[in-house]
This record gives structure tokens, sequence and C-alpha cells, in this order.
């Protein structure tokens, strides 16, 4: 059980205080509602772009860095397709220090032209050493509009193309913010060994007279039901053919999303899982194979993915593959199994809550959801499901028509 | 009236309260390190074994690692799995140039039951040819994929030339590695380095006595009698090569010299020269060729340590017009470091930034199980870090300059580009 408080200031910011006595340290941990799904779809990767100039100098404080580092602290950042968020871990007695600097960057930013240019240049160089200089690393660009047809997430967080950081002004760069970064859009958790009455001093010292600022509206283009399998071969100068199955799911809020979550366990999680012994040890086709879910906010994918042993080829996996799924689909899973499933999932539940980062990173998602008490009611959603619950899911998700594979294929001769 | 312009008071760490883990004697060189102030139901254990990279040749004891639980003549690899995921086990293996480690992640309530399927099935295990072979083929392909990457083309270089003197430290993997491989040398370096080659347990958790007893009883037979030995003297091969990359959009760079580990008397205030120079966000190095010139999503420094040597490497990938651009102004931030006074609010941000960093790296029974090992490893214990957080408060501007005029010479420096 993870105790939290909450309240609320006049100007819309939502705070959690997360109590833990036995930690020196504290965390500030800023969750904008902003993410790649926000933007626009001739200016993309613009809430990634953000996210480096909120290390840029703010308003009143010409660079962020300098002085957390000075109070002994570090700090970092993520932008997803749906949320940006921001954390601050240092000795707790210099919390002060992390709530002035991010109360000034929730503020206003210093909007330099010189910051501007060096991030999208450093921006250009990751989308370089992520995306573009890796084997398989563009996989993500092509899967996306793919599997999406009108949906935001149809372009990834990096953006769909270099030109789009390229070609990004200040006036852009100050819209954005003008938009989503503000108190009402934003939940901050502060954790550590602090009492309540001192939390809420201090967050309404340093954020109480930020302007309020107005929820922005997100109205995003509904992504249409899925009604035939699609499909796509890309090739590429990578030494393996590799495969990705991507499938539809709900959205987070929606009960069934945790049991899609178990399902994509059952069938490649582990070394015990579905497709990785049946594909991998007993058919040898693959060389590795993994299932996972996105996790996204709205209708996100069950990925299946993997590469391909040397000499078997697309037509033989994707035979031994649907027989899997089918399987899934026919036959209740065994009580064992399920139970196999469910201690994993425990065990790394407890595992992530561990950390105080985690902890205060989960509390401001579960808000973002609807209620940060989400984080304890977790384990019951997931012990209430049945074998029952996971066919009829396995039935309605784990269908051809809804259904996108990416193909990639070596152009390298087999060696 | 908020003055938003002055950062609030700041306080500097002055004491961290670092615990000892409780140390139980395997055989009087083997021993067992636990930590037992865990407030959850976590566990976490650590089996380290004398089989690291140097102690075999051609990959053998990457495939010696990878195949510990590959299956016995009774159980199956998948019925091993199944088992460990039956009882929410999470296992990872670590494999460095001078030690092989097992770690296992579970709830405590089934810390007893890992430990023993883990056993058994490693005791046993039979290097069934069918495994083998599928091995050689996945560690094939990761391999040619690795060869896609300038960073790997780059390190594994780096790697060769960085410990040039030493056949065995500088030796990489070949695709030969992976063409054939002896079963029966498998087994023989398994017995001797496995079922004879235990060095180390680590045991976290909120666990009883007879757990602890019980664990000590079930490995120590594996233990390994005897010392280890290590190279002391290692020399890297000075001067610049570049590997050509067709089509890479990046080039990678890694350059550094050997040095020395947490026993040296040097090591403390190096590493505060080095936090300068690339390892934090606000180093030299970042400020400089990321943040003002926009050259590399991420640049850094650091010092990895060995048994008995050390070495200090900087790393990097820049687009590929600015690989020179970036030598240049790496040579331009070591000779600043050597001929001007750094200054004392700088010295001061990287004091109070370096005692937070090992204050949080204190936070927790965990982080302070492994700060300890990091000392432990060098035969050295919490004094280490009383001693580093008093030389922090000690160091000078010239103790940095001299340092950086001893130490990071440049044309001692082996320098790999790849792309």
């Amino acid at each position: 059980m993870i105790e939290f408080e909450k309240f609320k200031l006049d100007n819309g910011l939502t705070v959690i205080f997360h109590k833990d006595i036995t930690t020196p340290m504290a965390v500030v941990n800023t969750l904008y509602d902003v993410g790649a799904r926000d933007e626009s779809e001739e200016k993309t990767g613009f809430a990634h772009l953000f996210e480096h100039l909120m290390f840029g100098g703010s308003v009143n404080i010409p660079d962020f860095d300098a002085p957390l580092q000075n109070a002994g602290g570090e700090s970092n950042a993520f932008t997803s397709n749906d949320i940006t968020n921001y954390y601050d871990v240092l000795p707790n007695y210099n919390l002060e220090t992390a709530l002035w600097l991010e109360s000034d960057r929730m503020l206003s930013l210093g909007f330099t032209p010189k910051s501007l240019e060096v991030q999208r240049n450093v921006v250009i160089e990751e989308f370089k050493q992520r995306y573009l200089n890796q084997p398989y690393g563009d996989v993500w660009l092509e899967l996306r509009p793919l599997a999406y047809e009108e949906h935001p997430y149809k372009w990834a967080t990096i953006g769909k193309e270099i030109s789009h950081i390229e070609e990004a002004t200040m006036d852009d760069v100050k819209a954005f913010f003008q938009k989503h970064y503000n108190p009402s859009n934003a939940i901050l958790c502060v954790a550590g060994n602090f009492e309540l009455e001192y939390i809420k001093e201090v967050v309404t010292k340093w954020y109480g007279d930020i302007p309020s600022g107005k929820k922005p509206a997100r109205i995003l283009p509904l992504e249409p039901e899925q009604t035939k399998f699609k499909e796509k071969t890309i090739e590429r100068d990578v030494p393996t053919d590799a495969f990705y199955y991507a499938f539809k799911m709900p959205e987070r809020r929606d009960p069934s999303y945790y049991i899609v979550d178990v399902l994509s366990d059952a069938l490649g999680r582990e070394k015990s899982s579905r497709l990785y012994v049946s594909l991998k040890k007993e058919k040898q086709i693959v060389s590795n194979i993994i299932a996972y879910i996105t996790g996204s906010i709205d209708h996100g994918l069950l990925v299946i993915s993997g590469k391909l042993n040397n000499g078997k080829t697309f037509e033989e996996l994707d035979i031994a593959l649907w027989e899997v799924l089918d399987e899934l689909k026919k036959n209740k899973m065994s009580d064992e199994e399920l139970a196999r499933l469910m201690i994993k999932i425990r065990t790394e539940k407890e595992f992530s809550e561990q950390g105080l980062l985690n902890r205060a990173m989960n509390l401001c998602t579960f808000e973002l959801l609807g209620d940060a008490n989400g984080i304890n009611q977790e384990a019951e959603i997931y012990h209430a499901i049945t074998p029952d619950h996971l066919l009829e899911m396995s039935k309605y998700i784990l269908m051809k028509t809804n259904c996108t594979l990416l193909k990639v294929k070596s152009t390298q001769d087999a060696k | 009236m908020l003055n938003r312009t002055i950062q609030p008071d700041l306080k500097t760490v002055d004491k961290i309260d670092f615990v000892n883990p409780t140390i139980y004697d395997i055989t009087s060189d083997v021993k067992l390190f636990f930590m037992k102030d865990v407030p959850n139901e976590t566990t976490r254990f650590d089996l380290y074994f004398d089989a690291g990279n140097i102690r075999g040749k051609k990959g053998i004891p990457t495939f010696a690692s990878s195949l510990l639980l590959s299956g016995t003549n009774e159980k199956s690899s998948t019925q091993i799995n199944n088992e460990i995921d039956a009882l929410g086990g999470f296992m990872e293996s670590g494999l460095s140039a001078e030690t092989s480690c097992i770690t296992m992640y579970c709830l405590r309530e089934n810390m007893l039951p890992l430990l023993h399927v883990l056993t058994n099935a490693i005791d046993n295990v039979a290097f069934l040819e069918r495994e083998v072979t599928e091995l050689l083929a996945d560690k094939k392909q990761a391999f040619l994929m690795n060869m896609e990457k300038v960073s790997y083309l780059a390190q594994r270089a780096f790697q060769q030339r960085l410990f040039n003197s030493s056949e065995i430290y500088s030796s990489i993997a070949t695709p030969d590695f992976y063409e054939n491989v002896e079963i029966e040398t498998l087994k023989k370096f398994f017995k001797n380095n496995y079922q004879n080659g235990l060095t180390k347990v680590v045991v976290v958790g909120n666990l009883d006595q007879d757990t602890i007893d019980e664990t000590i009883d079930t490995l120590g037979k594996w233990v390994k009698k005897g010392t280890c030995e290590f190279e002391k003297n290692i020399k890297n091969l000075p001067g610049q090569i570049h590997i050509q990359k067709e089509n890479a959009v990046q080039t990678a760079i890694r350059m550094g010299k050997i040095l020395f580990n947490k026993t040296h008397e040097d090591y403390n205030d190096f590493m505060v020269l080095n936090t300068i120079l690339g390892d934090y966000f606000g180093s030299r190095l970042m400020s400089n060729i990321r943040e003002d010139k926009g050259y590399t999503y991420g640049i850094g420094s650091m010092v990895a340590e060995y048994n008995h040597v050390g070495y200090f490497m900087i790393a990097t990938e820049v687009g590929k017009e600015v690989k020179d651009a970036t030598l240049t102004e790496i040579k331009i931030e070591i000779e600043k470091l050597q001929t001007e006074l750094i200054e004392v609010e700088e010295l001061d941000l990287i004091r109070n930034y370096l005692l937070g960093q090992l204050l949080k790296s204190a936070d927790g029974p965990y982080s302070m199980m492994d700060l300890y090992l990091s000392a432990e490893t060098h035969g050295l214990n919490f004094d280490f870090y009383n001693k580093a957080i008093k030389d922090l408060h000690t160091i000078t501007p010239e103790r940095i300059r001299d340092l950086a005029i001893k130490h990071l010479v440049w044309d001692e420096m082996t320098i790999v580009s790849a792309g």
C-alpha cells in the first residue's frame, strides 16, 4: 500500500505528497499532460524537442542544471506519445531548490535563440543515434503509420521526419508552451521524509502565484476500427529478417487493458512463454521472440516481434505463430499457467515500488488516469483476472483482421 | 514578494550513515555478504564465479555462462525456466572480463526454493548438443547485428588496443567463435570455474538466520579453493585509428588509457577531475560538445575498474562530419584543465553534486550493498567512502590541474573512431 495525500492549489495545480521516512533523498516529479499525440501532423517531434528546451533556462533562472547540481541533485525527463515527465532527485534538505527551479520553468521559459538552435541539433543527433544509425532502428517509424490511419500515434515521439525539427521556429515553441505548460495541465508529486503541512507551505510558496492558464481541450482524431489485415515489407541492410505483428488493444482506462497485458505475458514475456517455447525451442524458426504491450493511454498495441533463424521463411513463421495464437483462443489457460504469470507480475510490482522515484512517477501517472490511488488497486485488478477473461479477450484481440504486420527483409547475403 | 532570481539556501552533505552488511565465512577465502534491513518482501541474491572472459578462449566463458540453465539429463531448459517463472524469479547473468555473476530477484518467500532450482539445474547441466548448437547460432546472429553498430565496432577495437600488452584481456569476439565449440572444453571449463569457482555470495532481503545457513550449506560445494590471479601490468597502445563503416550517419569515438582503481592514492581526486571533464550533465565535455556545439546527443567520460588496474575512457557518437572537430574540442577541454585552475564556484558545485550522488548511492539496502561491494572487491570497506567525503572537502584547484597534467596526457591515449 502506497500512502499519499493530495491537494490542489487555486491555480489548478494538482499536488500529491508521498511520505517515506526511510530515505534521505527527495523526489520532485512533474507530469505535464502533453505528448506527441497532441502535435499537429505538420509539426511532429515538438513535445520532445520542447522537453529539451525546458533545460535551457527559465524566465528568472538562466541555467536549470547547475543550481540543482549545486544542491547535490540531478534531473532528467522523458517524452512519450502521451505525456512529458520531468523529475529531480536531491538530498531532502535541499528540496526547495527543486521547487524553485521547477516552478520557475512552469511560470515561463527563457526562450533564448541559442537554446533553440543547439537543442534542434542535439535532437537531430538523437534521431540519428537512436533511429537511423542502429540496425532495425527505424522500425517504429514504419510500423506506427502502418498500424494507425488517423490517430496521432501514427508518428513516433522523435517525430515523423528530421525536417519537422529543423523547421521549428521560436513562435512555434512559444505557442506550444502557452498552450500546454501551465498549472492546470500538470501534476506534481513531492516524495520524501517531510510533513504534509511543510509541503503545503513550500509548494504554495513557489507555485501559488503562477497564473492558472487553461487546460487545453484534447480532441484527437478517432482511429477507425481496423477491419482488415495490413502488411508491409521493407528491405534493409541488416543481418537477419525481422518481424513485428501488432494488434490493436483497449485503451489504458479500460479494465480489459490488464487482461491484454496478461495475454502478452502468456505469449512472449519469459522463456516459459508460449511463443518462445513453440517457435524457438521446439520448431527453431526464430532466434528470439517477445510479446509486449505499448502501454498507451489511448488504444495501444500488443506487439509480437522477433528475428528469423537463418534459412527460415516468413511463411513458416506465420503458420507457426498463428497456431500458437489459435490455441490460446480455443482452449482455456490452465490455473497453473495463470499462477505463473501472476507471481511474476506481483514480484515485478514489489521491485518497481522499491524506488522512491518510481513511486512518485506512478502516482502522477495514475492521477492523470483519474485517481492516484489506482496505484494501490492494480494488484487487485490483476488478481481478479480468470482463464475465462483471457479466453474471451484473446478471441477479440488476436484476430487476423485486427493485425498489422511489418516484415524487415535482410538484403545481406546469408552468411 | 517572492524573489525568484535567488536560489533557496543550501545545505551540504557532511556525513552519510553507512550500514555494513553482515559477513559470513563460507571458507576463509569465500564470503557471504548479507543485508537484512529490507522494508518489503523483495529479495536478491548474487553468485559470483571465477569464470570471467579472461579465464577461457574463443568465447568459452560466454557460452558457459549462457548455457548454465540449458538443461540436465532429467530436465529440459524449458522445464527449468517453467520452475523459475512459477516461483516468480527474475534471473540475470552478467559476464565481465574478470568475473561471472548470476543474480536472482524474487520475493523472500521464494528465495530458498529458487536457490535450489538454480543450483540443481547448474550442478547437473548436461551441455546437450542441441542446446549448444542453438546458442551458437543465436550468438552468431547477435554478433553480426552488433557489427552493424558503430558503437560496437569502436568499442571492440578500443578494447583490443587498450589492453594491448595482454593477450587474454585484449581478446575480442571473432566470427569463427561461433562455428564450432568442443563440448568437452565447455564441460571442463564448467567444472573448474563454476563447480569449483564460487568466489562470493551476496544476499539482500528480510530473511531469517536459517535461510542464510541453508544458503551457505547449499553453495558450500562450489567454493573456489585458493585465490584468483589477475593481471597487474597492462599497457595500452597509444595512437589513433579509424574503422570504416559504409552508410553510417554517425561516427562513434572511444578514447582513453590504462589507469588505476580505488586502491590508488590518486583515485578519489581523479574522480573529481573525471566528473568535471565528462561525468555529469553539466560537465565540460557536455557543455561544450552537446550544449554549445550540438555535435552529439551525449558525451561522457568514465573510469572502469578491474581487480588490479582500471582505465579511463571518453565515449560519444557524433555527426559524421564533425568527428575531427569533436576530437579537437576534447583536446582543448583537456588542455584547459592542465593549464587553467578551476574556479571555486565550479569546484563547489562538483563537490556538492558528488556528495549528493554518494548519498543517493547509499539510499536503501540494495544501493547500500552495491556501494559496499564496489569497495569490497578491492579489499576496502566503507572507510573508503568516509575518506572520499573528507578528500572532497579538501581537494584544491591546483591538485586537479596537477592530476590532469599527470594522467590526461594526450599522447598516451588510445583513440578509436568508427563510422
